[in-house]
């Protein structure tokens, strides 16, 4: 049922990388400080490797159900685990398990880490948890309905949670009296991102759009188009570009300048190759997305118009989780039918070229 | 993809919901459920998986005034759709719900819609009390006109005459549900699973005794208007007259479906709607020894039969 199969170096565009087939659905990813791995899995349990793409994965029985969120936390080395047995876990590099939060008959299916302000939040239904790094919670923050997304700014001084109708920002310092900031704008809103500057917040909604807010002023922005929810994001270096999945391309929204993407239009980067993105990844340092797709692709797509990288080849199922290592040179990608492939490369963009130059094209 | 299949169980409060939720589940049929349940009832659930849900009924902010979805199902099912080796879902809804916004979840969220499938709404209702309810609130009759299936519940409390009558009352609303009589929700479970009630291929084929006339009533209640026709129908005709139709009466139209007979097509164009939603397509062809009638149900409120019957001819090749 799981470890190391060394399954199908053809899934894989050429040299370099493992692949590790699991009889589940492959969650989410993330990458811890040192460049290990982890990936939570629909049978609850959570797997973690050591830096590169070789080590084997150690498996912790975690949930009774199925993970349903990860996040690194605040030590850089360890991770934090929802599902929908309503626990939050920490899963330390050795694979023990502690529980931080047990809601029976609820799920958590959202975690958010703030390791710039020392937080841990995640949700179960209406209420926001927020646990101090010494394991306190405060009284639990309300909602008027399910909260389907949870960020922290970048410095950890504000928590938003989306639910239907807009999203609530709280700040996070002082217990006692929090007086929230709502932002309203119809429909139900999910997948939460911060600008890395923190000027912008942006909202993935139920209605196949992203929604944003300039904090400063509050001002709203409608980024719409896609077919379908847009479940993946990912921010450029310096937060010039939202990266997003959600269509044939990966969508691309300019954050650079003082309003944000008002008045631009996307750029599309990538080819379509007939299917959606379903999850991105942008590189830590480059220029340049990891793009999932629903038949099983990824390719490397850098935004200054040069030619992609083939990453994975089709198959296997839908890609649903990426992640990057910190020093850019490992890339874990998951599938929803239990495929989880580790590659660790020198990306550097003329390899990318000189590639597809030695493959005639 | 497999689709996982979806059941929805409706009706009002002690009717009788979860004893047919448990009797599907103990049946021994060796499949795993999810429950999702969005009250607690008097009667425990004998499942493994059970999730409780607040009901959270969404408008979609998509220009389509009528267009709500629950957000709860969105979310759980998306969840529960990360598990390996689920055989179906069984959602029991509170007495009081709207089966509409249910099945438009079906319709609109991509993500549901891919991996999951409604298979059917199958209602409970209190052969006893039905009358009342239909009577004093919205619900009763808006759960029996979503219907794919009803259980007449409880026969056993009312006599044969009484039973005749409630069953007249529910095909007046409803005339293509399958109507099963039961004593403590006492069926086979094989009767309300796998009915793929809202599969285009099984729209109005599944039901011999369809169409047995024309029960409107005339008061404000739910009801029904059954069409039919031997002339076969233009098809841009038909098209602009039922767009128009359910972008004006949508939010008066629960549920709409038909089979149709196309002028100079072999295959029968199937259709269905859910309010203002939707869907339709060319089906099997139709067979030689078939007489190409086209047939057409609107179940909803207000319904205008004459005018529908009139709109419905001008549609003539």
């Amino acid at each position: 049922m799981s470890g190391p199969a060394g399954r199908l170096p053809a899934a894989l565009s050429d040299d370099g990388g493992s692949s590790t087939q699991l009889d589940t659905h492959v969650v989410a990813a993330v990458a811890l400080d040192d460049g290990s791995l982890a990936v939570g899995l629909g049978d609850g349990r959570v797997a973690m490797a050591p830096p590169g793409d070789t080590g084997a994965f150690r498996f912790s029985a975690v949930h009774a159900g199925a993970c349903l969120a990860l996040a690194v936390d605040l030590d850089g080395r360890s991770v934090l685990s929802g599902g929908d047995d309503g626990v939050l876990a920490r899963v330390a590099s050795d694979g023990s398990v502690d529980t931080l939060l047990a809601c029976p008959r609820r799920w958590i299916d959202q975690v958010a880490v703030s390791r710039q302000g020392r937080w841990r939040a995640a949700a179960t239904g209406r209420a926001v948890h927020l646990l101090a790094a010494d394991g306190t919670s405060a009284p639990a923050l309300e909602h008027p309905s399910t909260v389907a997304g949870l960020a922290f700014d970048p410095d950890g001084q504000r928590l938003a949670a989306s639910h239907y109708g807009g999203v609530t920002v709280w700040p996070t310092a002082g217990s006692a009296r929090r007086r929230p900031r709502r932002l309203a704008w119809v429909g139900s809103h999910l997948a939460l991102t911060w600008s890395p500057d923190g000027r912008f917040l942006v909202s993935a909604t139920q209605e196949n759009a992203l929604h944003g807010w300039r904090m400063r002023d509050g001002v709203d922005m409608q980024m719409s188009g896609y077919p379908v929810k847009v479940k993946s994001t990912t921010w450029l270096p310096e937060g010039r570009f939202l990266a997003t999945g959600g269509a044939e391309a990966v969508v691309c929204w300019p954050f650079a300048g003082r309003h944000g993407p008002m008045g631009k239009p996307p750029v599309e980067a990538g080819p379509a190759l007939g299917c959606l993105v379903t999850a991105v990844a942008g590189h830590p340092s480059r220029s340049a997305v990891a793009a999932g797709y629903e038949n099983g692709t990824v390719l490397l797509v850098p935004l200054d118009r040069s030619l992609p990288e083939l990453v994975k080849r089709p198959g296997n199922g839908e890609i649903t989780a990426l992640a990057w290592s910190p020093d850019g040179r490992t890339l874990v990608l998951g599938t929803d039918e239990g495929l989880v492939v580790r590659i660790t490369r020198d990306w550097t963009p003329n390899r990318a070229t000189a590639a597809a130059r030695a493959r005639g094209q | 993809m497999t689709q996982i299949p979806v059941t929805v169980l409706t009706g009002y409060l002690g009717a009788g919901k979860t004893t047919l939720l448990n009797r599907i589940l103990t049946d021994p049929h060796g499949k795993k459920y999810a429950v999702i349940v969005n009250e607690f009832g008097e009667i425990g659930i004998d499942n493994d998986l059970v999730v409780n849900a607040d009901e959270e009924v969404f408008e979609m902010n998509n220009g389509c005034i009528c267009c709500t979805v629950r957000g709860d199902l969105i979310r759980i099912l998306g969840g529960l759709l990360k598990r390996k080796g689920l055989d179906g879902i069984l959602i029991e809804t509170t007495g009081l719900a709207d089966p509409a916004p249910v099945a438009q979840t079906f319709f609109v969220d991509d993500e549901v819609r891919r991996r999951a499938r409604l298979d059917a709404i199958v209602t409970v209702v209190d052969a006893r009390h039905l009358e009342d309810r239909l009577a004093d609130s919205d619900e009763a009759g808006e759960q029996i006109a979503f219907a794919d299936v009803v259980l007449l519940n409880k026969t056993d409390l009312v006599s044969e005459d009484d039973l005749e009558r409630v069953e007249r009352r529910i095909r007046s609303v409803n005339p293509t549900a399958a109507i099963h009589r039961t004593q403590r929700c006492a069926i086979d479970p094989a009767t309300v699973l796998d009915r793929r009630a809202f599969d285009l291929d099984r729209i109005l084929t599944a039901e011999p005794d369809f169409l047995e006339g024309d029960h409107h009533h005339h008061d404000d209640a739910i009801a029904s208007v059954c069409l039919r026709s031997d002339r076969p129908l233009d098809p841009d005709r038909f098209t602009v007259w039922l767009r128009g139709l359910l972008a004006e009466r949508g939010a008066d139209l629960l549920r709409t479906k038909g089979i149709l007979a196309i002028a100079g097509q072999d295959r029968r164009f199937v259709v269905q709607a859910v309010h203002m939603l939707m869907e339709g397509g060319f089906d099997t062809p139709w067979a030689a020894a078939q007489r190409r009638e086209s047939r057409l149900v609107f179940i909803g409120r207000d319904l205008d039969a004459e005018g529908l019957r009139r709109g419905f001819e001008a549609c003539a090749a």
